[in-house]
């Protein structure tokens, strides 16, 4: 299989997007942690200050999945700031469907992040990979990523709403 | 302690980018600064600002041993949970240490997070490094969680050469 193409996300792929977000939930055994909805991608994503970009990769017609989807495999991500060295690229979520592995769309998608990354002169991509996920860890470090947490020490926190409201009202 | 807490303007640059190399110098990394004042000036304060800044300042007969009156300082900006939606991600917190247990810490985090639930936000997210213990004993009572430790995911990072590499599609 040779044929797909990767394009920037559009409003109409919003369902795809969730639903491709959820099946990577769903190998990473989160799924039930997923609580955003279309509306919420849609206001987020495409409105005049997006939260995110997107990009997908789509197959034609004719070698659509098992299911009779056209969208493959996708790429979320923003841009944030080190203030040691300047503006980077966040990769939040990067999958492509196990029907279509193997044929390289992860590959060139994470190629077209990178040459974005490259372009808005970006220090680096970051992103988080979950430990036991070995064979994500060693298509990662084949490419020269560095394991931040293990080689530095720095470790990810998070303070979920509940908490938020006590602090901002301290 | 009289202090307030304000959002940074373009002035603040100078003593933010002080501030920066203050907080590099205890995370034993000064040397990895590149940021000078002026990008901060571009990146900060430009139509597309990529981070957003609040300042701590106290009054002029607080100041500081060098005679500063801004004393800390918070980074953050916005992010995006494909399971949660948006999020707001605190880059660096700082307090100079002579201005420390005081509560501007608390303070400043207080207004990032009230900053973040205004913007819609449900969830503020940071790192630490691990043999910070006084930082983690501080963030741990204001109710916050280890992503590392109890899920396992690690922070990872492409740059330079590698992502050279990776945007030419080399292996």
């Amino acid at each position: 299989m040779a044929s797909f193409i990767l394009r920037k996300a559009e409003p109409k792929d919003v369902s795809d997007i969730l639903r491709l977000i959820k099946e990577l939930a769903k190998f990473e055994e989160m799924e039930e942690q997923v609580v955003l909805t279309e509306k919420e991608l849609l206001e987020d994503g495409f409105g005049d200050h997006p939260f995110y970009h997107c990009v997908v990769a789509e197959v034609p017609k004719d070698k659509q999945s098992v299911e009779g989807y056209t969208v493959v495999g996708f790429a979320m991500y923003y841009f944030t700031y080190d203030p040691w060295i300047g503006k980077l690229l966040y990769l939040e979520d990067f999958y492509v469907m196990k029907e279509f592995r193997g044929y390289g769309i992860g590959s060139e998608i994470l190629k077209m992040l990178s040459e974005t990354a490259v372009k808005t002169r970006c220090s680096g991509m970051h992103f988080i990979v979950a430990e036991w996920n070995t064979s994500s860890i060693e298509f990662y470090k084949r490419r020269g990523a560095a394991d931040l947490s293990h080689e530095e020490g720095w470790h990810l926190y998070e303070i979920d709403k509940c908490n938020l409201l006590k602090m901002s009202s301290k | 302690m009289d202090f307030t807490i304000r959002a940074a303007t373009l002035e603040d640059c100078k003593d933010i980018s002080r501030m920066i190399l203050e907080l590099a110098e205890y995370e034993k990394a000064s040397d990895q600064v590149k940021i000078t004042q002026r990008d901060l000036e571009q990146d900060g304060f430009s139509k597309n600002p990529f981070f957003h800044g609040i300042i701590a300042e106290v009054p002029e007969h607080h100041k500081s041993r060098e005679g500063h009156t801004k004393v800390g300082y918070s980074l953050y900006f916005y992010t995006y949970s494909s399971w949660k939606g948006r999020a707001v991600y605190m880059e660096d917190l700082y307090v100079m240490p002579e201005f420390r247990g005081k509560g501007i810490g608390k303070a400043l985090m207080s207004k990032v997070s009230q900053l973040g639930l205004a913007a819609g936000c449900t969830q503020l997210n940071f790192t630490v490094l691990d043999w910070n213990k006084s930082s983690l004993d501080f963030y741990l009572k204001q109710g916050c969680w280890d992503v590392t430790s109890d899920l396992g995911y690690h922070c990872m990072r492409c740059e330079g050469d590698a992502l050279e590499h990776l945007a030419q599609g080399d292996l």
